[in-house]
């Protein structure tokens, strides 16, 4: 049997988990949503290979410039280059998006495991949640980047925290259900450990609604940054953010729009896009929506 | 067995279907589901279509009433005339009329066929409102009287009852009173005491038999039991891969059925009479049940609840090699003797030995060397298997758990699937690619891999058809003859008990009302209970695969 595929692998586990339908068919949205992210994504990432100037590099003499042939989109009240900063500053933006999503994730499933299949833990675990979730997240947020002082892991931190308890919830509901289906039970009586049924049984049922509450989490974790950035909570000002360049621009809005307009832009055609996949994704992974559409 | 001698060959026709054919679409091919079937059912006449799952029984009748689901199914051909009128012809609004007035249909499980949040009453007046103009006082006057013809006990108070509270006998009635109202020329009951315990079925069959004398309703009555078909029918459809195999009067087909699939599917119905008890190979018992009890409390510190005891001081006791059936009713506690058992719920009191070890009281880490003597099989085939792991992965998860290596207990694996009568290859493939009576082998083999000394089969076979119930039903008995087990059989079914058990126990409100040998139990039953439940087994006077009466000893 050398050829017999090892589920105990995780590629295997999360291929098995998510059946994509045999005839689903992409609608124009989603595929213009792939392709303005992936843009957005690209040319983020490699943003220091092409932009023409250091986004720090202030300059008195250029400021609040209108759009040139050296200053793309103008400059901002310290004569930096807008177009700079805004290319950038989406790849911190975008990182602790992504970070954000991939740390409530993987700590929400942990514990939702552990809360929807032991009772007692559950009791406790569950009471946490409800007063995390009681406090308001921004405010949550706020508290916890003036604790751990700006940098870019606090923030992340920041926003992971009040979205844990979404990710709990979730994955806790999925367990309890799952949980009493008759392959955990037979797997029960086969004298498998908590933790193998745990993960092997019960983990790949949560990937699919985990895989689409991670879109949403990325994209509202982005939005996030930006408030707490706007606020003057975010990631300290030296560093270019999204939300850093808006709270900068905001006291020369009147004067000067761009500078608000261009990483606002960027901003909803990135957070457009991933709820528009994450949409898709739950549509292709929720055999319910599909039939409703028949 | 008396039964439904009728002629009806002077009465009009109520029902036509003639040459229907159905085929799936919108797929890459088109499948064929039913090939030109041609039904018959006059006024007042009862015409059961038998069949096992995937034969077209139920597509007939979703055929008939114009509720095909759109974009997969699709009638290709053929004629399905009402009193004459070709319903393939009328549009949807036509159709909507012609269902609540002329045809109606009664489903499974009525639960789920009434709306949760809307009182009985109201939707029973629902269905006069959309299609009668009666003042409000007339309204409830012909609810209450449907009502009453359905012989609901209490009517004003389950008028304004909603579903969850009544019994699921009752939420039957109350689908029968929605059902006929409007007194249609057609009713199509599909499978509609399948969910049911005996008694309420039978109680429930009788009614509608009574309803149809007295309306003259003609009955497309869609059922999997030959039980059933004996009691109520007047026609009989055998129906298998889409087609109509044979047709006859219901006597006929028992006594004298025509072709061969007929034959098989009536030699497949387990019979009444239960088999010789075998001796036990060893003294000491496998199982041994002392003053089992589980209660569930619901009370707590802060709130009132209340204390159900699903089970109370239960005994029995299984000696290798033998097998022991427990029967009883929904919420009898059969099952809750079944979970405790195999420790999958903690008993509140009482001893459960497994060879010389009391487990009822063991922790997890105390209870997980014992776990490989005593093993469990499920009712439903599609959901005992983890849809994600292949055959092979599941067969050899309890192994692993006791030290053996991988290439070793798929090794073992491969004996095993030869051993339930499956392929080796079939390891490497997903439980989707089975069927269901496919899937209980490799449930079973699952279980007989850990090589347990007690078996626990917990309906087993209930959700399986006749033909493949009576394999499994078989491989089990060749296990047994085989490894020596001591089979815990939990079944709702009497026949099936009559089967296999040497030794029947009949549980009725958590408690043990009787107990002894199959044959004692059910020949001689000294409780009333047990009398009760022998009574209401449909067509127990009829030996099914003998094609005659049963012989009275």
């Amino acid at each position: 049997m050398a050829g017999q595929p090892q589920p105990t692998s995780a590629m295997q586990v999360v291929l098995g988990a998510i059946q994509l339908p045999a005839s689903f068919r992409l609608g124009v949205g989603p595929i213009i949503a792939a392709v303005v992210l992936f843009l957005i994504v690209l040319a983020t990432a490699t943003a220091y290979l092409y932009v023409p100037h250091d986004p720090m590099n202030m300059n008195a003499l250029q400021r609040l410039k209108g759009p040139s042939e050296t200053f793309w989109l103008g400059t901002d009240p310290y004569g930096r280059d807008l177009f700079s900063r805004v290319m950038i500053g989406g790849q911190v933006s975008l990182l602790i998006g992504v970070g954000a999503a991939i740390v409530s994730v993987f700590i929400g499933l942990v514990i939702g495991l552990v809360s929807g299949f032991f009772r007692t833990a559950d009791a406790i675990i569950m009471r946490i949640m409800d007063a995390l979730m009681a406090i308001p997240s921004i405010l949550l947020a706020i508290a916890l980047v003036a604790l751990n002082g700006p940098s870019i892991w606090s923030v992340i931190f920041a926003i992971t925290i009040p979205e844990i308890p979404r990710v709990v919830r979730l994955v806790r509901s999925v367990v309890l259900s799952a949980r009493e289906e008759p392959y955990v039970e037979a797997a029960i009586a086969l004298g498998s450990s908590m933790s193998k049924i745990l993960w092997q049984h019960l983990m790949p049922n949560t990937l699919a609604p985990i895989i689409v509450q991670g879109t949403y989490i990325c994209a509202s974790a982005i939005l996030t940054e930006a408030i707490l950035s706007f606020l003057g909570a975010g990631v300290s000002t030296e560093i270019p953010t999204w939300g850093n360049i808006m709270a900068e621009g905001r006291m020369f809005f009147q004067i000067k729009p761009e500078l608000i307009f261009w990483p606002g832009l960027m901003l909803s055609l990135c957070i457009l896009s991933i709820n528009l996949l994450g949409d898709t994704a739950r549509d292709m992974l929720d055999p319910r929506l599909k039939k409703r559409e028949a | 067995m008396i039964f439904r001698n009728r002629d009806f060959s002077d009465r009009p026709t109520a029902l036509q279907i003639k040459g229907l054919s159905v085929a799936t679409v919108g797929g890459r091919t088109e499948t064929q589901i039913l090939s030109s079937i041609d039904v018959t059912i006059r006024d007042g006449e009862t015409v059961c279509l038998v069949g096992e799952s995937g034969s077209g029984k139920s597509v007939t009748s979703l055929a008939v009433m114009g509720l095909l689901p759109k974009g997969s199914l699709e009638v290709t051909g053929g004629r399905i005339e009402l009193e004459g009128q070709n319903l393939l012809d009328l549009d949807a609004g036509a159709m909507r009329e012609m269902r609540a007035r002329r045809i109606s249909m009664i489903f499974q499980e009525p639960m789920t066929a009434l709306n949760p949040v809307m009182t009985v009453g109201a939707q029973i007046e629902e269905v006069l409102d959309s299609h009668t103009r009666l003042g409000a006082a007339e309204k409830k006057k012909r609810v209450i009287d449907i009502m009453e013809q359905v012989h609901l006990p209490d009517v004003e108070r389950i008028y304004g009852s909603y579903p969850h509270q009544l019994s699921g006998g009752q939420r039957q009635r109350i689908m029968i009173a929605m059902a006929l109202i409007l007194e249609p020329k057609l009713l199509i009951a599909d499978e509609p005491t399948t969910a049911l315990d005996v008694t309420t079925q039978n109680q429930v069959l009788k009614l509608i038999a009574e309803l149809q004398e007295r309306h003259g309703t003609a009955v497309l009555f869609i059922t999997h039991d030959m039980g059933v078909v004996a009691e109520i029918a007047d026609t009989v459809y055998v129906m298998r891969h889409g087609e109509i195999v044979e047709h006859a009067p219901v006597e006929t087909l028992l006594r004298s059925p025509r072709k061969v699939y007929t034959r098989e599917l009536l030699a497949a119905v387990p019979s009444l009479i239960p088999r010789a008890a075998r001796a036990s190979r060893d003294d000491a018992p496998a199982l041994d049940v002392k003053g089992l009890t589980k209660i569930y409390d619901t009370r707590g510190a802060f709130k009132k609840g209340r204390q159900t005891r699903a089970a109370e001081n239960v005994d029995f006791a299984i000696g290798r090699g033998r097998t022991l059936g427990i029967v009883g009713e929904s919420g009898s506690g059969k099952s809750t003797v079944a979970r405790c058992i195999m420790r999958l719920i903690d008993p509140t009191d009482g001893e459960i030995r497994v060879g010389q070890a009391d487990i009822a009281k063991l922790n997890r880490a105390a209870l997980q060397p014992h776990r490989k003597h005593i093993q469990i099989v499920f009712q439903d085939p599609f959901r005992s298997l983890n849809p994600r792991w292949t055959i092979g992965d599941s067969l050899i998860e309890g192994l692993l758990n006791f030290g053996q290596s991988r290439d070793e207990a798929l090794k073992h694996a491969g004996e095993l699937m030869e051993l339930v009568g499956l392929p080796r290859d079939a390891l490497r493939r997903y439980p989707h690619q089975f069927s269901g009576g496919q899937r209980q082998r490799i449930a079973i083999a699952r279980a007989i891999a850990m090589r347990p000394d007690i078996l626990v089969a917990d309906e087993a076979v209930s959700a399986l058809d006749v033909s493949v119930q009576a394999q499994v039903l078989k491989l089990l008995d060749d296990l047994q003859e085989k490894l020596g087990i001591a089979i815990l059989f939990i079944t709702h079914d009497l026949r099936v008990a009559a089967q296999i058990c040497d030794e029947v126990v009949v549980m009725q409100h958590g408690r043990i009302v009787e107990h002894d040998t199959a044959e004692n139990v059910l020949g001689r039953p000294a409780h009333d209970y047990t009398r009760a439940l022998i009574e209401a087994a449909p067509g127990r006077s009829w030996d099914f695969a003998n094609f005659r009466e049963l012989a009275t000893n």
